[in-house]
């Protein structure tokens, strides 16, 4: 079974693009378009990674967070956020606080994303390390090399 | 007076007393011819005794005369207030026999007199005009005061002892002075709205400073409002001399507008460079899944998504360059007739994708008829546009929106109709304003604040049209655009406005 990723951002095009790049690496991958949507997901699918925008309709990705993280079910799911207004959060409140595991700002780029992903993913156990796709370490600049399988 | 008219009475009686011994004797005299004896001798006593007592009364009388005239002239001096009055009574001495002793006091009782008089005349005069110059005083005084007063800016002043001694009408109110009008003389620890401004004045009082010195300061009001204020405080000091500090005047100007302004500036480029941002992620993003992309339908997909992404970069700064002219003053209008309709099918097209990605059903009920508008297409096009997308920005998904025109009196319209969040009265006025956004509803969809103002400043700045909302909270709002019909096609107008 692939490890379980859920996408949840108000931005349309964010999600396809992300959810294109991670899909064709082998994810099984699911999308919201705002917080509260992203819950109800949660619950309902359990997902291994969670990687949310912060500015989203209903419920935003910061509340999105804390209720996760008040939940003593969801204590292990990881958590990226993937925002515009990186430089306007605390990042150590969100990474020690709320253990976020990575902070990534936009524009972003899905090669790097994959890779934290995969990254992280591995390091919770969730995905096998054989399981690593060919362009997912390490970071590869030239596309010809990066071909998803 | 009334001793006077006695002494006169007394003096007749003497006088007829005089007279009658005199008679007495020339009788007694006229007997002693017809009997020479002691009666004789008495007669001729008497008589003489009459005409020297005579002699004596009549001596006296003239004395008296006199004195009369003197007391009289004394009496005309006692009223002399003039120097010209006590000269033009130069006459006293004509009326005193050349060796009167009265001669030499009256003289220096005139010269003291006069000398008087003519100091009396001056300082009168000195009196007259200190009166006028105090008059004046007092009302450049009442002036000053009111016109301080007035300044609305609040100004406060201390002296040498921290003691307030001035505070205009503004700075009472605003440091709740109202309860006291008598502001002098109290001391300065009392103004307990704000330390800071406090310690300030103490402050530049100390340090004597030559410079004024300004701060900033937050100060809540009466009402309890928190207000910014600009504080400029001068060291009042003699003009002469010395570095003694004779108080401190501070002048306060309220920058909360400034500020206010200031922050909503901060949001807006906060805000304009999240919305640039969104287009700009997606733009890298699928370069870089082009880049790795194989297959042509892919990148063909990927460089679709790609030019609606620069689309939607190009219409935000298209807004926020529209809103530079306007803030510049110069705006570019080129009319030309067209059919609204037009015009609505292509904003229709552009909102289309976006609609579409929030499952929103974006419906379009366009008028059969045609309906002239000598409009800048671009402008109108874009005031539909920024309509259009807020509408389905705040219209949760499932919803739908509504594009109708139709001809309405000399107007033609169209109405943007959403089932989306609604908006409370209050807000359905202040939505055009610039920078504002519903706080509620902000995180609900990225934006500036930009779209509903700009658009209501092309249809009725740039084109004399009318752009009015009716709203429920959680029902939806419908926004209506009336613009004058075109009533003949003329050649094409350009203004600049």
């Amino acid at each position: 079974m692939s490890a379980r990723v859920l996408l949840c951002d108000d931005d349309i095009v964010i999600l396809k693009a992300a959810r294109f790049k991670l899909a064709s690496a082998g994810l099984d991958v699911e999308c919201a378009s705002d917080g509260q949507s992203g819950w109800e997901v949660i619950q309902r699918w359990r997902p291994d990674l969670l990687i949310t925008d912060c500015q989203m309709p209903r419920l935003n990705g910061l509340e999105l967070i804390k209720r996760v993280r008040s939940c003593p079910e969801y204590a292990n799911l990881t958590i990226f956020m993937l925002t515009g207004k990186d430089l306007e959060l605390s990042h150590d409140e969100l990474i020690h606080l709320w253990k976020v595991r990575e902070v990534l700002g936009k524009p972003f780029s899905p090669r790097e994303l994959l890779s934290k992903v995969i990254q992280a993913l591995q390091a919770t156990g969730a995905l096998e390390p054989s399981a690593l796709p060919v362009d997912a370490l390490p970071l590869v600049a030239n596309p010809a090399v990066s071909s998803i399988p | 007076m009334i001793n006077s008219r006695y002494a006169n009475m007394m003096q007749a009686h003497w006088a007829w007393t005089v007279v009658l011994v005199g008679l007495a004797g020339l009788w007694l005299a006229g007997v002693g011819v017809q009997q020479p004896s002691f009666a004789v001798r008495a007669g001729v006593l008497l008589s003489a005794i009459g005409v020297a007592g005579g002699l004596v009364v009549l001596e006296r009388r003239a004395v008296r005369r006199r004195e009369t005239e003197i007391c009289r002239h004394l009496e005309a001096l006692c009223e002399l207030e003039y120097s010209s009055v006590a000269v033009e009574n130069s006459d006293i001495h004509d009326t005193l026999p050349p060796d009167s002793p009265f001669h030499g006091p009256l003289a220096r009782l005139r010269s003291i007199l006069t000398s008087q008089a003519s100091r009396l005349a001056d300082s009168e005069q000195a009196r007259a005009s200190l009166e006028a110059r105090c008059r004046r005083a007092v009302s450049d005084q009442q002036r000053l005061a009111d016109i301080v007063a007035r300044i609305p800016e609040p100004i406060v002043a201390v002296d040498q002892y921290d003691d307030l001694v001035l505070a205009n009408r503004s700075a009472e109110e605003l440091l709740a002075f109202e309860e006291s009008r008598q502001t002098a003389g109290r001391a300065l620890a009392k103004l307990d709205r704000c330390q800071r401004l406090i310690a300030l004045l103490g402050d530049t009082r100390k340090r004597k400073l030559h410079a004024p010195r300004s701060e900033d300061l937050e100060i809540e009001d009466a009402k309890g409002r928190r207000r910014w204020f600009n504080v400029t405080l001068t060291s009042l000091r003699p003009e002469h001399g010395t570095n003694a500090c004779e108080g401190v005047v501070a002048v306060m100007r309220d920058i909360s507008r400034q500020r206010q302004m200031q922050k909503q500036h901060a949001e807006f480029v906060t805000s304009a460079s999240h919305e640039m941002k969104a287009p700009l992620a997606g733009i890298k993003a699928y370069v870089e899944l082009l880049a790795d992309a194989k297959d042509e339908v892919t990148r063909e997909e990927f460089l679709e998504v790609i030019n609606g992404q620069t689309d939607r970069l190009q219409r935000l700064i298209d807004n926020l360059l529209n809103v530079a002219r306007i803030e510049a003053g110069v705006v570019k209008v080129n009319k030309q007739p067209r059919a609204l309709n037009d015009v609505l099918v292509e904003a229709m097209h552009v909102v289309q994708p976006l609609a579409e990605a929030k499952q929103i059903a974006l419906h379009s009920d366009l008028s059969p008829l045609y309906l002239g508008v000598l409009v800048d297409r671009d402008m109108i096009l874009q005031a539909a546009i920024n309509l259009l997308s807020n509408a389905v920005k705040y219209t949760p998904p499932g919803g739908s929106v509504r594009l109708h025109s139709h001809l309405a009196g000399d107007d033609v319209q169209f109405d943007v109709e959403d089932t989306g969040v609604g908006l409370s009265p209050e807000d359905t006025v202040r939505i055009f304003s610039k920078f504002y956004r519903v706080e509620k509803d902000k995180s609900m969809a990225p934006g500036t604040g930009l779209g509903l103002p700009l658009a209501k400043y092309i249809v009725e700045d740039m084109h004399g049209g009318r752009v009015s909302v009716a709203s429920q909270l959680e029902k939806g709002s419908t926004f209506t655009v009336s613009l004058p019909q075109a009533v003949h096609v003329g050649r094409d107008h350009e203004v600049v406005r």
